[in-house]
């Protein structure tokens, strides 16, 4: 065994009150609060607003617009939902209103609803038989929506519940969305296992 | 569980996957189902896509680095280490995610690759030092490891200073012990990749694989009887890959040689008071460490469940 073990720990997301302390004080205007959000959530929601534009720049932009809504609005955080979720609730929709005017690749709703089989089929085996970094090439080419909702679940920590939240969708659509999320990732390597 | 499947619904496939809880039955059903076993595979090698792809975001491609985990294609939980290598990656990147743009001072952060120096600060702790070093001796409550400086170092523990020991501990596993099992199952047999000797801990906790809690019976080299709390028994077989994890330990467990990993609290006389211990067995010797690990904050709690992190994905290099 050559591989040097790297081995890194990160502690579970139980910073709810503190995250509520930093919105109070962030609304008091302690910029020292703010920096300290910024450092807790700043990774997370970047990531993900550059798992759905593509572009880092942007993606910088649209974390920096979305902070400083955090600046102005952290007084209105009614504790509805965890921190993580308003915050990337508030990303979405910064990203949606820089984008708006682009031309985005058009996903319809059939295409992310879920589309049941009866076995596994090629896509499945394909998801099988793949590589990590082949995965990682395959997620990049997924439609906007789906590489959100990917990012959503396994990127920023939140549950399915709360990822319906932040989508403002119900439950089970966040599931068959997520199927369908998977069987398009199984097609993009599919499709890629066939022209190698 | 799905109303209309006999298998897990997406729900309890993605908990498990993030490490979130999943209630008992939906556990029991993962235990035995191969092809729910075969999802979660699958939905973890999309999560291990995205937050690479995360990183890779903040980074640059993870893949151009040299000595990152690779998924390789027989990915059905051959060998502990791949998976722990998995689930190493797959928290860096998560870790990569969560400390901030800029200087992530609300963490703390243990890096003991034995280039560090002999007592090192931790930053936004002021009371917390590191030390990282090779274990000498054991005076009752007392350690003396060799720091990666080469100066020796007094580490005194009291009963309250956690501390936890992993490695090829099979020794560890005895008869009438109180384990918690995980590992690949087939035809009623599970191959162990970690056995948690004890009380269950929160940080030892990987997606994956499936934890089946109970008390050993038989225990022998090649492996163990698990018995369940139903009584159910389940042969376990181990083998020298296979990871032990003693999440309390007490200095007498410890023996001279194992590598160790400290935070605690600088004494007027060069001692350090120890608040947490990790001591990590090599799978090899000669091999080089490289564990890092980090804390939310600087709590006690914090402070266990980082150690304890430490000691349960460690490792040895060839």
């Amino acid at each position: 065994m050559n591989d040097p073990h790297a081995a890194i720990f990160t502690a579970g997301q139980d910073g709810a009150c503190d995250d509520a302390e930093l919105l109070r004080r962030i609304g008091q205007g302690q910029e020292s609060a703010m920096s300290a959000f910024y450092r807790e959530h700043g990774r997370v929601v970047l990531a993900q607003v550059l798992l759905v534009t593509g572009e880092r720049v942007l993606a910088e932009e649209i974390v920096q617009d979305t902070m400083l809504a955090v600046w102005h609005g952290a007084g209105s955080f009614r504790g509805e939902s965890s921190v993580r979720s308003w915050v990337i609730a508030i990303a979405r929709r910064q990203t949606r209103d820089r984008l708006r005017g682009r031309r985005l690749r058009v996903v319809d709703d059939a295409s992310l609803a879920d589309q049941p089989s009866s076995g596994p089929g090629p896509e499945v085996m394909a998801l099988d038989r793949a590589e990590l970094a082949e995965v990682k090439g395959a997620i990049r080419e997924l439609a906007p929506p789906h590489r959100e909702l990917l990012g959503l679940v396994f990127g920023s920590g939140l549950s399915l519940p709360e990822v319906a939240g932040v989508l403002e969708i119900p439950l089970g659509t966040v599931k068959s969305r997520l199927t369908a999320a998977r069987t398009a990732l199984g097609r993009v390597l599919d499709e890629k296992g066939q022209n190698r | 569980m799905n109303i209309r499947s006999p298998h897990l619904d997406i729900e309890d496939l993605i908990a498990e996957v993030t490490g979130q809880a999943i209630d008992d039955r939906a556990r029991e059903h993962l235990t035995h189902c191969e092809h729910c076993r075969a999802e979660v595979n699958r939905w973890d090698l999309v999560a291990s896509g995205v937050r690479g792809l995360a990183a890779d975001g903040v980074h640059g491609p993870a893949d151009a680095r040299p000595g990152r985990t690779r998924r390789t294609r027989q990915r059905v939980l051959a060998g502990p280490w791949r998976r722990t290598m998995l689930v190493a990656g797959s928290a860096a990147a998560a870790l990569v995610l969560l400390v901030g743009i800029g200087a992530a001072t609300g963490y703390v952060r243990i890096s003991g690759d034995r280039t560090q120096a002999t007592l090192t600060s931790v930053p936004g702790c002021t009371q917390l030092e590191q030390a990282d070093g090779i274990l000498q001796q054991v005076n009752g409550t007392s350690l003396v490891i060799e720091t990666t400086s080469g100066q020796p170092l007094t580490v005194t523990t009291t009963a309250s200073t956690f501390m936890s020991v992993s490695g090829p501990l099979l020794s560890d596993i005895t008869d009438g012990a109180s384990v918690e099992v995980r590992g690949s199952s087939s035809e009623g047999v599970i191959a162990g990749a970690i056995v948690t000797v004890g009380q269950p801990f929160s940080a030892v906790n990987f997606p994956g694989l499936v934890p089946v809690r109970g008390t050993v019976s038989d225990a022998s080299a090649a492996g163990f009887t698990l018995v369940t709390s139903s009584g159910t028994r389940i042969p376990v077989t181990t083998s020298g890959d296979t990871l032990v994890v003693v999440p309390h330990a007490s200095p007498s467990q410890l023996q001279g040689g194992i590598s160790i990993f400290v935070l605690g609290q600088a004494g007027p006389d060069g001692t350090l008071s120890a608040k947490g211990v990790a001591a990590i067995r090599q799978f090899r010797s000669g091999g080089t460490l490289h564990v890092s690990t980090s804390v939310r904050d600087c709590s006690p709690s914090s402070i266990i469940e980082a150690l304890g992190a430490v000691g349960a994905v460690s490792g040895s290099g060839g």
